[in-house]
């Protein structure tokens, strides 16, 4: 930081204002890709799951691994084959998610009570129906919590994809650190962090509306 | 008041085994059409298997389940139990469903037309005793263990069904809730002609509800009979013991004060404190009353008309001549 300078600068972040958008527009649209393609692949590798229960040790064991690798480590690993693109970025961000997707949709599903279960068999439900029409929207709470945390994770990791070109708040931290100038690592750091907390915020509601049951006086 | 639209259901040599044990060991026995079967007997005893295979919820190792003469093992297990009312003493309502919904279950799956099912569901609830404006968009969690109890029985009656199955429907209740719920499933049971098989393992319970009681035993069908029947003639010692050493007590419950020989009216000044009992009245109750009161006796009124007057040797009496053994 250069001396004398102030923390933020306005002026910076009026002038800015349209990249600033633009910047959130990436994030989004990375954050949002990498949870819609990770809860499509956890729905069906948690029913493989479900029908199979022998097949959730494996998955379950796979994914955490996958958790565990560092993100910048995986990119660098990707980077070879995908290259700085958009694909490595999400191939990352997805793999992220499964852990905690898969996790919750099963639990969720688990925990439907047996008595729910035996009376919908005992009216004459088949298991398919079963499947979509008691236990899925019954674990949607659950779910919910496990999309919940897969967004905000993503959020904050997204940030780290910038160091592959691909944009989001984290072209204002890098931008920060290279200059050393501290309004753009603030709007960075700070733009994510709200970013995160806002869109927790909608899925609350979107998981109320949802589940209209859940919260009846 | 309805036509009897129950069916009968029979089981013939019904058999279910796991590995070397036997869980039901040749039961045979024929629900009557529009009458309440009760399964009874100690835990493990084979009586829940029993029910469960009626709807295929499991299936019979070896023997015949017949509902109207046609075998349920020919049947398509899905398209059965729609045809069949269930209700468990967890009830299983659908929590993410509001009570009219739930109700609706049945009907929806069979595919009936919106404004028929509509008009089913507000039956029911008033069947039930609710107010459907009132109740039908409460979700399950706001009502009490009775009234998902009782929207657990109109959800297995939606569909008119001619047989419904109840794996001791009221045992999850406390016992003022649980009489009251029995009184008003009997009625319902009466006026909708439904063949039910009920398991219990309460012989109050049994005696209560039962047109016909089955004991079993380990997987063994003791002895099947009337409530009255089983009482007064236990076939051995182990149904005996089952029913109760109060048995006698508890066929009282089964007799009224109608039926019972009357001493003729004498003057009521003489019967100071005595109890004014009705003809409808159980014995049981009546003879608690009189025992209670300084006359031992009893007052029988029919509204305004003096019967005559009810003594302890009557019933005494009574018991006898019911027990010819």
């Amino acid at each position: 930081m250069t001396p004398g300078e102030p923390l933020i600068r306005w002026d910076w972040l009026l002038s800015h204002a349209g990249e600033i958008g633009q910047r959130v527009g990436e994030h989004l649209e990375l954050t949002l890709i990498a949870v819609a393609v990770g809860f499509l692949i956890a729905f069906l590798l948690s029913l493989a799951a479900l029908r199979v229960p022998r097949l959730y040790g494996p998955i379950s064991w796979t994914t955490g691994i996958l958790y565990t690798i560092p993100s910048l480590a995986l990119f660098a690993l990707l980077i070879p084959y995908t290259g700085l693109s958009l694909l490595t970025a999400e191939i990352g961000l997805v793999s992220y998610t499964l852990l905690i997707l898969i996790r919750n949709i099963v639990a969720g599903v688990r925990g439907v009570p047996a008595e729910v279960r035996e009376a919908a068999r005992g009216m004459g439900y088949t298991d398919r129906q079963i499947l979509w029409r008691v236990e899925l929207p019954l674990a949607l709470a659950v779910i919910f919590a496990g999309i919940r945390i897969a967004t905000i994770t993503t959020i904050g990791l997204v940030t780290v994809t910038a160091l592959i070109g691909q944009g989001g708040m984290g072209y204002f931290i890098l931008l920060g650190i290279q200059l050393f100038f501290s309004t753009a690592l603030i709007v960075g750091a700070l733009g994510s962090v709200i970013l995160a907390v806002l869109a927790d915020g909608s899925l609350v509601l979107v998981q109320r509306a949802l589940t209209p049951w859940t919260h009846t006086p | 008041m309805a036509e009897r639209r129950g069916a009968t259901v029979e089981l013939r040599e019904v058999t279910k085994r796991y590995g070397d044990t036997v869980a039901v060991d040749h039961l045979s026995l024929t629900a009557p059409a529009g009458r309440i079967t009760v399964l009874i007997g100690p835990s493990g005893c084979g009586k829940t298997t029993s029910l469960r295979m009626v709807n295929r919820l499991i299936e019979p190792t070896s023997g015949e389940i017949l509902i109207d003469g046609h075998n349920v093992l020919q049947e398509d297990p899905t398209q059965l139990r729609r045809r069949i009312g269930y209700v468990i003493q967890q009830v299983g309502l659908f929590p993410h469903r509001t009570i009219g919904q739930n109700v609706a279950t049945v009907p929806q799956l069979l595919g009936w037309p919106d404004a028929r099912i509509r008009a089913r569901v507000d039956e029911l609830l008033s069947l039930i005793g609710f107010d459907p404006a009132r109740m039908r968009d409460r979700y399950p969690a706001q009502l009490s263990g009775g009234e998902r109890q009782r929207v657990g029985v109109a959800r297995a009656m939606a569909a008119e069904p001619p047989l419904m199955l109840m794996d001791e429907p009221f045992g999850a209740v406390d016992p003022i809730v649980r009489e009251r719920l029995q009184n008003e499933f009997l009625q319902l049971q009466r006026t909708q002609g439904i063949t039910v098989v009920f398991v219990t393992h309460d012989i109050d319970e049994a005696i209560k509800l039962g047109d016909r009681v089955a004991i079993m035993r380990t997987g063994k069908l003791v002895q099947f009979a009337p409530p009255a029947e089983l009482l007064a003639h236990p076939a051995d010692d182990f149904v005996a013991r089952f029913v109760g050493s109060d048995r006698g007590l508890k066929r009282l419950s089964l007799l009224t004060v109608g039926g019972a020989e009357l001493d003729p009216p004498i003057d009521p000044s003489r019967l100071d404190g005595a109890p004014v009992l009705s003809p409808a009245m159980s014995l049981r109750d009546a003879l608690a009353e009189m025992l209670a009161s300084e006359t031992q006796t009893g007052m029988v009124r029919d509204g305004d008309r003096y019967l005559g007057v009810l003594t302890l040797s009557h019933i005494g009496r009574l018991l006898r001549s019911e027990q010819p053994k």
